[in-house]
């Protein structure tokens, strides 16, 4: 998947960039709740729950202050992604025990056109492994900043 | 069939749709630690349900990897086959368990 794929997947009413969640668990619902708001999902208990069990699998933070909270569900039919910016950083289980900062929450359907999903991910780990745009993605502001950013500008 | 009935089977399908994935989110770079933790949750979840209703969803599951899908637009996204508009309103409420016509699969109304 190219970096530019990703921004079809982006939505400008799914951008936060200040959140106000403190714990894992209220950064989770925070950003789900603009899925339900945007109505991708109908039922916010049923994802709310997939998360995290997701989560008992293994955190979703990637360490150096970036989480990438995903699932599928029987409960949507597109693959959105939302991003989320802390200022003040939300203890997330990370393995390297930093706050996260930057958050990228990917929710996709069983069976996806495409089967896109999984190259989302990875292609999201990539991009939040580089040092440089971490630095960018914690001082963005709008979210045509965010879309510049994932695309490489 | 409860509307609870209906979600506890999607959880299901979420959970062994996770577990069946967790090697390839792993090799993405995401840490997997609980696979057994989550199989037993799984357990646990499918403890709840009526056995006649998991034993269909395990055979739906087998045959067709898929055994609930979501309706769109009135549309099963499992087989793209038109669903007769007048199960749409009873099945928008949740309380009836509607299966598709065409391909058998179990049906979850998203809109």
């Amino acid at each position: 998947m190219q970096k530019h794929e990703l921004r079809d997947h982006l939505r400008k009413a799914l951008f936060i960039p200040s959140m106000k969640a403190r714990t894992k668990e209220q950064a989770l619902e925070e950003l789900l709740d603009l899925f339900v708001a945007e109505k991708y999902v109908k039922n916010k208990q049923l994802v709310l729950e997939m998360l995290k069990q997701r989560e008992l699998l293994g955190s979703t933070s990637l360490g150096k202050g970036v989480a990438v909270p995903h699932g599928r569900t029987t409960a949507t039919a597109d693959v959105i992604i939302a991003f989320g910016r802390s200022e003040k950083g939300v203890d997330f289980d990370a393995s390297d025990k930093n706050p996260v900062t930057l958050f990228f929450m990917v929710i996709a359907p069983h069976n996806d056109e495409g089967n896109i999903y999984l190259p989302i991910l990875g292609t999201l780990v990539i991009i939040l492994k580089d040092a440089k745009k971490r630095h960018a993605l914690n001082k963005v502001e709008t979210f045509e900043e965010l879309v510049a950013l994932i695309d490489g500008e | 069939m409860g509307n609870s009935e209906l979600e506890q089977l999607i959880s299901l399908q979420d959970l062994d749709l996770m577990i069946e994935e967790s090697e390839e989110v792993e090799k993405l770079g995401f840490s997997i630690t609980g696979v057994s933790q989550l199989k037993i949750a799984r357990e646990e979840l499918a403890a709840k349900i009526s056995k006649p209703l998991l034993y269909r969803y395990e055979r739906l599951r087998k045959k067709l990897k898929r055994a609930i899908v979501p309706v769109k637009n009135d549309i099963c996204l499992g087989c793209f086959l038109h669903q007769p508009t007048s199960i749409g309103a009873q099945g928008r409420e949740g309380v009836d368990l509607f299966t598709c016509e065409n391909c058998g699969r179990m049906l979850y109304w998203l809109d």
